[in-house]
């Protein structure tokens, strides 16, 4: 194994096991013992009033208060779209949205990250979310156009290659690492 | 919206209403507790701080401001409850806790050998984590266990934005090189 791959599974390990520990349990009877020492408070008639502006309120709408209002914003949310689009602006070096996808129908993985060349093969910054609709671990992340090579950690333990990827490359120690093609008009190439 | 519902929980118990407060007592008991087990390595102890903690914030419950999220506030207050106890005991750095292994609850235990292996090596970093300086540890586990942003975590140790950063990354570099070492 390759000391980098060495220090991925380290830091998953590490970022695991603080996710995981389990919890001291709390002393029976502690909130209880916390809510009898607690004095009631007696605010001022100025902190009252200041309090009572402050609260949530329900608003309501007429129709015809309404109906102006949304015309108007509809306007002004059209203007600014249409000046948004405008050519001319130098985008500098365009990111594309990428969704990487590691498919998991019954959630056997506690925990999966994205790890690769664009995050310094770190999971710590590219932590996946569980779809439950999807039965899926999902993380979608901003990158420059080019091909980025890129592993699951799952577990932080397992370092699994993307089954969806187009192409894998060797990473010179006999391991592969899956590659992200990104094109420049904002969609990954696959 | 959480923000949402504890910013009115706040603004009840300020016009008088003390047991709406119970409900952020409820909810975040635990880690208060945890973090003075942490700090001190005694449950009566902890039990004891943690009261003080849930205390001095409802007392300064005026300072919180509505709409940001109530847990770090409360953990910077808890923190600092921590502090001032360590300071008058003369502890105020190196606390350990019992060794994390025993942390592990029985009725966690598995038989598959994998499971077991992986619970091994998460008892030891738990544990390499536990004995970290407590400036690197809270970071440790505010980043990863509770999901601080990086701003939170900051504003809760009382530390700037790249301070925070780098006590995440030299924590992470302790703890990987005693794991890698072997220390335990």
């Amino acid at each position: 194994m390759t000391e980098e791959r060495k220090r991925i599974y380290t830091e998953g390990e590490i970022m695991l096991a603080i996710r995981t520990a389990p919890d001291k349990d709390v002393p029976d009877g502690f909130a209880e013992r916390v809510m009898a020492g607690l004095e009631p408070r007696r605010p001022s008639p100025w902190r009252r009033l200041r309090l009572w502006l402050v609260r949530p309120r329900v608003m309501t709408f007429r129709p015809l208060t309404v109906i102006p209002a949304v015309t108007l914003a509809v306007a002004l949310l059209a203007l600014a779209v249409i000046k948004t689009d405008t050519p001319g602006e130098d985008p500098g070096v365009r990111l594309a949205t990428v969704r990487f996808v590691l498919r998991d129908a019954d959630m056997h993985a506690r925990q999966v990250a994205v790890i690769g060349s664009f995050n310094n093969w770190r999971a710590e910054r590219s932590v996946m979310w569980y779809n439950r609709k999807e039965g899926a671990w999902v993380l979608e992340a901003k990158l420059p156009p080019g091909d980025h090579e890129y592993l699951f950690l799952v577990n932080g333990r397992e370092l699994v290659p993307d089954p969806g990827a187009p192409m894998t490359r060797d990473d010179g120690f006999g391991n592969k690492n899956s590659i992200m093609f990104v094109n420049g008009d904002n969609e990954q190439a696959l | 919206m959480k923000e949402k519902r504890e910013a009115e929980i706040v603004r009840r118990v300020l016009l008088g209403d003390v047991q709406a407060f119970g409900a952020l007592v409820r909810e975040y008991q635990s880690p208060v507790y945890n973090l003075m087990f942490r700090m001190v390595g005694d449950k009566e102890k902890a039990a004891d701080l943690a009261q003080d903690a849930f205390t001095r914030a409802y007392e300064r419950l005026d300072s919180f401001k509505p709409g940001r999220r109530f847990f770090p506030w409360l953990y910077s207050v808890s923190l600092n409850i921590a502090r001032d106890w360590l300071r008058a005991n003369g502890r105020d750095r190196h606390v350990f806790v019992e060794d994390a292994a025993v942390l592990v609850r029985e009725e966690d235990r598995a038989d598959d050998r994998d499971a077991l292996h992986d619970r091994m090596d998460g008892a030891k970093a738990f544990d390499i984590v536990m004995r970290l300086d407590a400036k690197y540890r809270e970071a440790l586990v505010l980043r990863y266990r509770y999901d601080f942003t990086m701003a939170e975590i900051a504003e809760t140790l009382g530390t700037s934005l790249s301070g925070a950063k780098m006590r995440i990354s030299r924590g992470l570099d302790m703890v990987r090189r005693k794991f890698d070492g072997g220390i335990l």
